[in-house]
């Protein structure tokens, strides 16, 4: 038994190393189209296999400003549009899955499956989700409503998921009962005790839910019919009717968005893991 | 502090009767303890007692006021769980001033009251730290410093020394029954380690399937248990059968002197394994199996008439192998007739 696992076997001489070696090499295949697509937003031209012409900020100017030929409007205010449209879905999954998780982790109760079912599984996809608004509230197309309750809709199981595994880590029945004993009432021990011990998966669960409703292009498309564009269809009348470098740059303004938001929620995280008196 | 009383509590949860009839009784700065095993309606009967669950039938009285159907968060009790269960999202003070703090004490004197707290239970030093970054007997010290900060009516404790290694379970046991006794709050310890309850309680209650088999003093329980559950259950017992007449009782192996035992000619007599004498005797045994234990070596032997009997041996002085025929005598002094 034990030869298998003395030095002179395959796997103990170069078990780490090719472990390292396909580690590294699925993290380069991941993050090389970003890093490219970043770096290539800085070049003059892309022809070849690479981009050259650097450094240039005239991509970015295009999508700033809202010149490029793709876009008729800035990518300041579709982005400002969608953060705004994804922090409201944030919030209504804030008010409804939060509690929604808390029951499904706290209680035994009929029903209890379905609910969980319901809530994790991201039932219809984008597409189908806004065909279905489209016939049902074709008033609200033209307004952001439909799309705040979609990207809450759409994005509910990821933090549901988060939540849920936070509240699941926890002794949750006798840390409840250990503040009601303790004289607080179920709302305060649920506001006071339950969802701060819950907040690393309240603000994973935000982080996730967030930027995939910012981002969102399926439902968006579908559903968005005038006025400013959200984000996704900013990026795409950008890279079908503009230069590949101008789309970059785009899509670079949402990669430091994502970068800016989660280190930003991580640092509010760890600096309030504790209230100190 | 007060005196908690149940009167013929029933607890049913659909069809399971988990607490069945129960009436028990807390003195004002007693501590009783139920022990039983997994199952038994002990910790549904604390739950009762702390108002997180309702009686299906009968009624819980703090100093003779009816809190049956008393919302937890108004009962002024004190709880300790075994999982400690602290709020990781407060300091060690946060956690020892939140129950103070929602009794609207003042900011200043619930702080001094914890700090107070804190320094009785030698982890004064311990004040700003964040819960999780103590040892489990720290956390533990924790949970007790906030139950008895809000000063409860009553102190519940739910299995809180068990997890803890045999070390420390033995050093707090020795500070919480010491601190117990200090304050002098009136406690229910529940605990399925009967050998904990007998240390720390003034009185125990053994449960078993929802029924209360028998209240005492610890000695009491032990020397004389009222039925063969709570004479297996509390320590280890030999139920012999026997004849008892004329004074003497007859066990067919051996026969005693048995004066004071009442007179009976199918009893359930219970001897202690430690009642045995071993070394001489008219009774002779062979060894079946020998158990270390430390302090104290547990033998299992055997009669002729394949009785099976518990002995206890002295590690340093009885020098016996698994096959060895033993002799043995019963001390006739501490025999106990088991009600029928």
């Amino acid at each position: 038994m034990g030869s298998r696992f003395e030095s002179g076997s395959l796997s103990a001489r170069y078990g780490r190393q090719f472990v390292t070696l396909v580690l590294a090499a699925t993290l380069v295949f991941l993050a090389l189209p970003v890093v490219l697509t970043f770096v290539s937003s800085f070049a003059g031209e892309w022809v070849g296999a690479l981009p050259s012409g650097f450094v240039t900020l005239e991509n970015w100017n295009d999508v700033i400003v809202g010149t490029g030929v793709g876009a008729d409007a800035s990518v300041g205010s579709s982005l400002a549009y969608s953060a705004g449209l994804a922090l409201a879905g944030v919030l209504i999954n804030l008010i409804v899955g939060v509690p929604i998780a808390y029951a499904v982790a706290r209680y035994e109760f009929w029903g209890r499956d379905w609910v969980n079912v319901f809530a994790i599984l991201p039932l219809a996809p984008g597409i189908i989700l806004g065909i279905a608004f489209l016939r049902t509230y074709p008033d609200l197309s033209t307004s952001g409503i439909a799309l705040v309750i979609g990207y809450s809709l759409l994005k509910a199981p990821y933090m549901v998921m988060a939540v849920q595994s936070s509240f699941q880590s926890m002794d949750l029945q006798q840390i409840e009962e250990s503040a009601r004993s303790l004289g607080a009432s179920w709302p305060r021990t649920f506001l006071t005790v339950i969802v701060p011990n819950a907040k690393a998966g309240i603000i994973a669960g935000s982080i996730i839910s967030w930027t995939l409703a910012a981002a969102e292009f399926n439902f968006s498309y579908i559903v968005y019919s005038r006025g400013t564009p959200p984000l996704s269809i900013f990026l795409f009348n950008n890279i079908t009717n503009a230069s590949f470098l101008n789309a970059a740059a785009a899509v670079s303004v949402f990669f430091l968005l994502i970068a800016l938001v989660t280190i930003s929620l991580q640092i509010v995280g760890n600096r309030g893991a504790v209230r100190r008196l | 502090m007060s005196d908690v009383k149940l009167q013929n509590v029933t607890k049913r949860f659909d069809s399971t009767l988990a607490v069945d009839d129960v009436s028990l009784e807390i003195g004002d700065g007693e501590v009783l303890g139920i022990v039983g095993p997994s199952g038994c309606g002990k910790t549904t009967s604390l739950r009762l007692v702390a108002g997180f669950e309702t009686a299906t039938d009968g009624s819980i009285l703090y100093d003779g006021e009816d809190v049956t159907h008393v919302p937890p968060e108004n009962r002024n009790v004190g709880l300790v769980f075994q999982s400690y269960a602290l709020f990781n999202n407060m300091t060690v003070l946060g956690n020892v001033t939140f129950g103070p703090k929602m009794q609207g004490v003042g900011k200043a004197e619930r702080r001094e009251r914890a700090q107070e707290l804190l320094d009785l239970l030698d982890i004064g030093e311990l004040a700003d730290r964040d819960p999780q970054t103590l040892s489990g007997g720290q956390q533990r010290r924790v949970g007790l410093a906030r139950a008895l900060a809000i000063e409860p009516r009553i102190l519940l404790l739910d299995e809180p020394m068990t997890g803890l290694d045999a070390k420390l379970k033995q050093t707090l046991r020795q500070e919480l029954g010491d601190l117990l006794d200090e304050l002098g709050v009136t406690t229910l310890y529940v605990t399925h380690d009967q050998e904990q309850a007998m240390s720390m309680c003034d009185r125990i209650a053994v449960m078993n399937e929802g029924v209360v088999e028998q209240v005492g003093t610890p000695s009491e329980v032990y020397e004389s248990p009222e039925n063969e559950f709570v004479a297996n259950f509390v320590g280890t017992s030999n139920l012999l059968q026997g004849t008892i007449r004329d004074g003497r009782v007859d066990f067919g192996f051996t026969e005693l002197d048995a004066e004071g035992l009442p007179e009976r000619d199918d009893a359930t007599i219970a001897v202690r394994p430690d009642d045995f004498t071993v070394g001489e005797g008219p009774i002779t045994a062979e060894v079946q199996n020998l158990f270390y234990l430390g302090e104290k070596v547990q033998a299992l032997a055997t009669l002729d008439d394949g009785t099976e009997l518990t002995l206890e041996l002295d590690r340093h002085r009885d020098s016996v192998s698994v096959g060895d025929a033993l002799a043995l005598d019963i001390d006739a002094t501490h025999l106990h007739v088991i009600r029928q």
